[in-house]
C-alpha cells in the first residue's frame, strides 16, 4: 500500500512540475524568439512595414502551416507529454532526440510508452541538449565565425549565392527517400513542375505563392489518388514519425 | 567590430545580422533550454525511485543520451557552418542549430526574400531582405512551438477526436506537403541560372550517394552526414565553375 502511494506521489509530483514548467519554459523560448523576430523587423530602423512582414510570414505559413499542426500530433505518442515541451524547443527531434531517447531506453531494457521509459527519455534528451549546445557554441559560434573571417570574400559570395540550391537538392532527395511513397513523389514532381515552369510563367502574380499553391494542389491530388484499401493504408503509414522538417 | 550602420538597401547585412540584440536573444534561447533541463532533471531524479530507476541509472541515461547525440550534433554543426555566410552567427545558432532546421529555415527565408522580389545571397540580398527573412523564419518556427503548446495538453487528456483523425490524413497530408514544398523550391532554383542547376544536381546526387552508401555499406553515419557533405560538395562545384 505504502509503495503504491509512493509511486503515485512521485509521478504525480513529476507530472505537476513538468505540466507547469514545461509550458512556461517553452513559452519563454517562444517569447524570446518572437522578440528577436520583431526586433529584426521593426527595431533596427530599416523601415520595414507590418504589411511586409505579414506578407512574408503569410507565404511561409501557407506553405508549412499544415506540417506544424501534424508534427506535434505524430510525435506525441513517441515522446510523451513531458518530453514534448523539451523536444519542440530544442529541435532536431527526428535526427537527434529520438535516437538518443531510444538508445537510453534500450540500455535499461525499456520500451517507449511506459512511465519509466518517459523518465529515461527525458534524461536522455537533457544529455543530448547539453552536448548539442556545447557543440554549437564551440564549433559554430566560435570556430565557424572565426573561419568565416578567414575565408576570401569571393568564396563567401559563392556560398551565399548558391546555398539555396545546395540545400534544396539534398533535402528533396532526403524527403523522397524517407517518405518511401512513389505515388505521392510522382504527383509532387509533376504538379511542382507544372507550377514552376507553367503557372508562374503564365501568371507572374502567383510567383510568391507558387510553393503554397503546389502544396495545396499536391495534397488534394495525393488525397484523391491514395490507395484506398484499409490494408494498404495501414502499410503506407510509416512506423516511425514523419521525418521532421521544422524541427 | 561592426559599425552599426543601418541601411535597408545595403548588401552588407552584418550591421543587422550581428546586431547585439540578436546575440542577446540567441544567448537567451540557450539559457531557457538550460533552465528547462535543470528543472526537468530535478523532477526526473525525484520521481525516479517510483518507477524503479536508481539515481545512477538516471544520470547514466543523461550520459548515454549525450553520447548518442555527438554524431548528429556534429552533423548539424557542419550544416550550420555552411549557412553562416548567409544568415550570420546569431540567427544560425538559434534557428538552424536549435529550434528550427536547415531545410525549413532556408525555405522560409527564401520565400520571404521572394516576396520582396529579391533572392537570398545575391545582389538583391540587402539588410532589409535579411531582416524580413529572419522574421519570417522565426515567426514560422513559432507556429510549431504554438501548436505543441496547444496540442500537448489536449493530447494528454487522451482526446479521441485528435487521435482518431483518419490515419490516411496523417500520412498523406504531411508527405504531400513536404514533397510539394521542396520540389517546388528545388525547381524554382533551376530557373535562376545554369550554375544553380549544377549546384542543385550535385547536391541531390551527393545526397543520393550518401543514402545509398549508408544502406549498402551499412554505414548509418553517412546518412546523418549526408546533408552537410552534399552542401559542401555542391558549393565546391559552384565555386570551381564560377572561378575562372
Amino acid at each position: 500500500m505504502s509503495t503504491k502511494t509512493a509511486t503515485f506521489d512521485g509521478l504525480a509530483q513529476f507530472d505537476r512540475t513538468t505540466s507547469i514548467w514545461g509550458p512556461i519554459t517553452l513559452g519563454l523560448g517562444f517569447l524570446v524568439s518572437l522578440a528577436a523576430a520583431l526586433f529584426a523587423a521593426f527595431g533596427t530602423g530599416l523601415g520595414i512595414t507590418g504589411q511586409e512582414v505579414w506578407t512574408a510570414f503569410g507565404i511561409v505559413f501557407a506553405t508549412f502551416g499544415i506540417i506544424a499542426v501534424v508534427e506535434p500530433i505524430s510525435y506525441y505518442p513517441i515522446l510523451g507529454r513531458s518530453a514534448m515541451y523539451q523536444a519542440f524547443m530544442i529541435g532536431n527531434i527526428a535526427n537527434k532526440l529520438l535516437p538518443s531517447a531510444l538508445i537510453a531506453q534500450t540500455d535499461l531494457g525499456e520500451k517507449p510508452g511506459t512511465r519509466r521509459a518517459e523518465l529515461i527519455a527525458g534524461a536522455a534528451i537533457i544529455g543530448a541538449a547539453f552536448v548539442h549546445i556545447i557543440t554549437l557554441i564551440i564549433l559554430v559560434g566560435f570556430l565557424g565565425t572565426w573561419l568565416l573571417g578567414l575565408l576570401p570574400a569571393g568564396l563567401i559570395a559563392v556560398a551565399r549565392l548558391y546555398i539555396l540550391s545546395a540545400v534544396f537538392g539534398a533535402v528533396t532527395v532526403q524527403a523522397v527517400v524517407s517518405m518511401k511513397n512513389a505515388r505521392t513523389t510522382i504527383i509532387a514532381a509533376v504538379v511542382s513542375a507544372i507550377v514552376v515552369y507553367g503557372v508562374v510563367r503564365l501568371a507572374p502574380v502567383l510567383t510568391n505563392y507558387a510553393t503554397a499553391v503546389s502544396v495545396v494542389a499536391v495534397i488534394i491530388v495525393a488525397w484523391f489518388a491514395r490507395k484506398r484499401t484499409v490494408a494498404s493504408e495501414a502499410i503506407d503509414a510509416p512506423a516511425d514519425a514523419p521525418s521532421s522538417i521544422g524541427h | 567590430m561592426h559599425s552599426f550602420a543601418v541601411d535597408p538597401g545595403s548588401t552588407d547585412i552584418s550591421p543587422v545580422s550581428f546586431h547585439p540584440v540578436l546575440w542577446i536573444c540567441a544567448a537567451a534561447v540557450f539559457a531557457v533550454i538550460v533552465l528547462q533541463s535543470v528543472i526537468y532533471l530535478r523532477a526526473i531524479r525525484k520521481a525516479a525511485s517510483s518507477v524503479d530507476l536508481t539515481d545512477g541509472q538516471v544520470m547514466g541515461s543523461v550520459r548515454r543520451g549525450g553520447i548518442a547525440a555527438i554524431g548528429p550534433s556534429l552533423a548539424v554543426a557542419l550544416v550550420a557552418v555552411s549557412l553562416l555566410p548567409l544568415f550570420s552567427t546569431p540567427a544560425v545558432l538559434t534557428r538552424i542549430g536549435l529550434v528550427g532546421s536547415a531545410a525549413f529555415d532556408v525555405a522560409a527565408a527564401g520565400l520571404a526574400a521572394q516576396s520582396q522580389g529579391a533572392q537570398l545571397g545575391g545582389p538583391t540580398y540587402t539588410q532589409k531582405v535579411f531582416a524580413i527573412g529572419f522574421a519570417a523564419m522565426t515567426l514560422g518556427g513559432l507556429v510549431w512551438m504554438l501548436t505543441a503548446l496547444i496540442l500537448t495538453p489536449i493530447l494528454a487528456k487522451g482526446d479521441k477526436t485528435l487521435r482518431k483523425v483518419n490515419p490516411a490524413v496523417m500520412t498523406v497530408v504531411p508527405t504531400a506537403a513536404i514533397l510539394a514544398a521542396f520540389m517546388t523550391l528545388a525547381f524554382t532554383e533551376t530557373t535562376k541560372s545554369g550554375v544553380h542547376v549544377l549546384t542543385l544536381l550535385v547536391s541531390a546526387g551527393v545526397m543520393g550517394l550518401c543514402i545509398a552508401g549508408a544502406k549498402y555499406f551499412k554505414k548509418p553515419w553517412l546518412r546523418e552526414w549526408g546533408l552537410g557533405i552534399a552542401i559542401f560538395v555542391a558549393l565546391a562545384a559552384a565555386f570551381l565553375v564560377t572561378a575562372k
